[in-house]
């Protein structure tokens, strides 16, 4: 418990509406989107510029508080749950877009802006910020970088990675940095920027973000194709790409994700097929028209059961709407929602498909399998409830098995929701403890003390060393 | 908690640098807290139960579907028992609940004093010399937003109203509280069309509240009192259809079959619900006969009440109504299923959040510059009408059977 003057001290400095002390308050900021994972902070402050936060920094150094920072708290692996305690450090009210630069093509923005707004307010400029996570209209600027968010466009666009220019921020120990800057190229000294980026909070706040844009895409054509037998959509993602075609999206949905989704918007997908495919082929109007017949052809080799194409942009943005919603619709089935980010080369997806079958009947529970299957990043999701212990077990061991086919095949256990707290113990089994002791030693030369967002990662011998993790085995 | 992570856009006076108890997540978590043991209901869970809007543009905006305004409502019934008010407090919720509202007699003798204060030229006075500047608040909220009232509708309607030409059916006219006593134009609107749209109306006089306020105030026992009387009533008129002009009550009148879970026998009230319907939603299902209808050559704006489009999910059916005027130009506003800031009692228990509220719709509303506001609710109709007097606006509010209703030949 924080004291009166503790927390009075913030008030003044930060402002009194940022401040939050009471369990009501904090009670909502213990959680992020990742279920089973639940923490409670001591207090949760709100700074609105730069001071504010400094601030807040100060009084955690002396009260000796974990900090755990925290944006819309749509992740997926528990990276904002505060686990120890500590001042829970939101960047919301930090959200103003600062600068879009129309002769460099950048924009700069405060951690705290809404991912969409950023994307409105550049293409009301005629310009284009790809990255597109499926939480765009709710999650920060900050938590995308943090986490190194990807999103529907990943496959042609990139990643969240590929357009950060420049980020500014504090340490724990309250040095500023500023790492990049406006230059197309820059070599100079080792890129801290790369490093913080998909560091998930654990070695710096990031209070401001500048993003390179790019043009946006003139055309725009949307297939759709059902497959009665879902490995054969994952030969032909596998094909598509073989044949050097890269569509701006390439989305997967199972039968299981399909009829959740239908039974939510209602908009006439074919609940009795194994699986569709969501492809958008887009820019010039010359490159477009090719590149659809391409895709066209090949799923007509790969005998996709049926190949249509989005009569208009009214059609073609339901769907894409419709695989948006997928994660949501696919909770409505059920209280738990536990969905993992199995990623493997392309190559391999057919393959991984059959593991995922081959699984759920061993296990004998429900899987809602959708993704981005262009980049081998599939979302296999576990329809259960928590209350029911036994059904747990075997949901965690299904993803355990799953993991170690999907890394046997040379994937990652995290292709875009970060580590965070749900998936250390696969961390470990990626990169052995050769690796995991390499990042503490990087991880300690920012944070010495293990203040920052502790318990993240990796496990670590600080304050969290003890910590429990639903479903993992430590260590 | 997931399920509700993508919530904080698209609801009216939520950003998402408000604080996390006030969006719907935190609250669905804030009772869950409760449930599981690991919250006490304290003053501020039963606070933020209340400063809810129940605007329900959660429940649309889910994908998961969880009905946050629904949990918000348990808790209020709950907060009664943890925190019951005041001894005065408590006497007077008491007798407004449990005693006026279900009668419709003594809330009809409540509004004579109102009714004197306009007819004696009290209300024309105290305006002229801007006596509400000298007021609470809250009492220069209610003094303003009050319309001139006429007699009673329920009294003065007949429990019988023929069909005017081809007779298409028979209908029961479920006449709100709100409707009888501040807006009975209106009703004698909706009721002149249902009949010259070939439909013979039956308005009990003996219809109870429909309950709503009791469900927002958290006081379920005497909402499932009123609503078994209301059944028995409306059950034994013989008709398809039960429709109402008021979004509250049809919103409320829908709910019966969640509040008498258990509590009823399951097919009585699921034959009642078949038949409830908005006034738009039974015009958009029967037909709209257009052959007499005469021009109406002007630009309309619609609001839409929060119990409409999110509590019964009807947000075309009014803009087809409008579109089938002739001469009318519909203009939609930006945010037409934002919250107007009523919210029931809400405007006058949260006087500087629903000023906020209400003045970003209406700015919506000036930005399209149309002649008319129309709306489809009372609440509704109040604040609105109040806010574009007191920001000097142009634009009258009408309900959308007043508009229809300038339609239909004398």
């Amino acid at each position: 418990m924080l004291s009166r003057t503790v927390i009075d001290h913030l008030r003044q400095k930060v402002g009194a509406g940022n401040v939050y002390h009471e369990r009501e308050d904090l009670l909502v900021y213990g959680y992020d989107a990742t279920p089973e994972i639940v923490g409670l902070p001591e207090v949760a402050v709100f700074p609105e510029n730069r001071e504010g936060l400094e601030a807040a920094l100060e009084v955690s150094r002396q009260e000796g508080l974990a900090v755990t920072p925290r944006g819309a708290a749509t992740g997926l692996s528990g990276g904002s749950t505060p686990t120890v305690g500590g001042m829970v450090l939101g960047l919301t009210r930090m959200n103003r877009i600062l600068e879009i630069d129309e002769e460099n093509l950048t924009a700069t923005a405060e951690a705290g802006v809404i991912t969409v707004d950023l994307f409105n307010a550049a293409a009301a400029r005629g310009l284009f910020y790809p990255p597109d996570p499926g939480s765009q209209n709710v999650s920060t600027l900050g938590g995308n970088v943090a986490e190194n968010a990807g999103g529907l466009r990943g496959l042609k666009y990139g990643v969240t990675r590929n357009y950060v220019m420049a980020l500014s921020g504090l340490l724990y120990d309250g040095t500023e940095f500023i790492a990049g800057n406006k230059c197309v190229k820059d070599v100079a000294g080792y890129s801290l920027r790369d490093l913080l980026i998909g560091s998930e909070g654990t070695l710096g706040i990031i209070t401001e973000v500048t993003v390179r844009l790019i043009n946006p895409p003139q055309d725009k054509r949307t297939l759709l194709a059902y497959f009665r037998d879902i490995r054969t959509a994952g030969e032909a993602v596998s094909r598509i790409i073989a044949a050097r075609i890269i569509p701006a999206t390439l989305e997967i949905m199972d039968k299981t994700t399909i009829n959740c989704v239908e039974d939510y918007a209602g908009i006439g997908l074919p609940r009795e097929m194994g699986a569709l495919l969501l492809i958008e082929v887009d820019g010039h109007p010359a490159v477009v028209a090719e590149e659809a017949e391409g895709v066209r052809k090949i799923l007509e080799e790969v005998r996709a059961d049926v190949i249509r194409q989005a009569a208009n942009t009214e059609e073609a943005a339901q769907l894409t709407a419709a695989r948006r919603t997928a994660l949501s619709a696919v909770a409505r089935v059920s209280p738990t929602t536990i969905l993992e980010d199995a990623t493997v080369p392309r190559s391999r997806l057919a393959e991984t498909f059959t593991e995922i079958e081959r699984l759920k009947e061993k296990y004998g529970i429900r899987v809602a399998t959708f993704g981005h299957a262009g980049d081998g990043n599939l979302h296999p999701t576990a329809v259960t409830d928590e209350r029911n212990r036994e059904e747990i077990e075997k949901v965690h061991a299904f993803f355990s098995d799953l993991y170690e086919k999907v890394l046997s095949m040379g994937g990652t256990v995290s292709g875009e929701h970060g580590i965070g707290i749900a998936k250390k113990g696969y961390l470990l089994r990626q990169f052995g403890e050769g690796g995991i002791g390499v990042m503490r030693r990087i991880k300690k030369s920012f944070d010495p003390d293990g203040r920052l967002n502790p318990g993240k990662i990796f496990f670590d011998e600080g304050v969290s060393a003890g910590l429990k993790i639903p479903g993992v085995t430590n260590g | 908690m997931h399920a509700l992570r993508l919530l904080s856009r698209g609801l009216p006076h939520l950003r998402a640098h408000e604080p996390g108890k006030v969006q719907p997540r935190g609250r669905a978590a804030l009772a869950r807290a409760v449930a599981e043991g690991k919250l006490e209901f304290t003053p501020a869970v039963r606070d933020e139960a209340f400063l809810c809007l129940d605007c329900k543009a959660c429940s649309t905006a889910c994908p998961s579907g969880v009905r946050v305004g629904t949990i918000m409502e348990f808790c209020r019934s709950q907060a009664q028992v943890f925190h019951p008010p005041s001894l005065p407090a408590g006497m007077l919720r008491d007798f407004i609940l449990k005693r006026m509202l279900p009668s419709p007699a003594l809330m009809e003798t409540s509004m004579l004093p109102a009714r004197l204060y306009q007819r004696l030229g009290l209300q024309w006075a105290a305006r002229r010399l801007g006596i509400n500047r000298f007021l609470p608040g809250v009492l220069a909220k209610m003094e303003g937003i009050l319309p001139t009232l006429a007699p009673p509708l329920r009294q003065e309607i007949p429990e019988m109203i023929p069909a005017l030409g081809k007779k298409r059916g028979r209908v029961a006219f479920f006449l709100g509280c709100a409707m009888s006593l501040v807006f009975p134009e209106v009703s004698r609107q909706t009721a002149r069309i249902l009949s010259q749209q070939g439909f013979d109306i039956v308005t009990p006089k003996d219809v109870k509240c429909c309950g709503a306020p009791h469900l927002a105030e958290g006081d379920r026992e005497t909402a499932r009192r009123l609503a078994r009387i209301n059944m028995d009533l409306f059950l034994s008129l013989g008709v398809d259809f039960i429709v109402t002009d008021c979004a509250g009550c049809g919103c409320a009148l829908k709910e019966y079959e969640e509040l008498m879970e258990g509590q009823d026998d399951h097919e009585r009230v699921l034959r009642f619900r078949a038949k409830i319907r908005d006034i738009s939603e039974f015009l958009a299902e029967v037909g709209i006969r257009t052959e007499e209808l005469l021009p109406v050559p002007l630009s309309v704006t619609y609001h839409e009440p929060c119990h409409l489009v999110h509590g019964q999910g009807l947000s075309g059916p009014p803009r087809q109504v409008i579109r089938a005027i002739p001469g009318v130009e519909l203009r939609e506003m930006k945010e037409s299923s934002w919250c107007c800031g009523m919210a029931g009692s809400f405007a006058l228990k949260e006087l500087e959040t629903s000023l906020r509220i209400l003045e970003r719709k209406l700015a919506n509303v000036r930005a399209t510059g149309a002649d008319l506001l129309v709306t489809a609710n009372p609440g509704c109709h109040l604040q609105l009408a109040w806010g574009v007097r007191e920001l000097g606006m142009k634009q009258p509010v009408l309900h959308v059977v007043e508009l229809l209703g300038r339609s239909l030949p004398a």
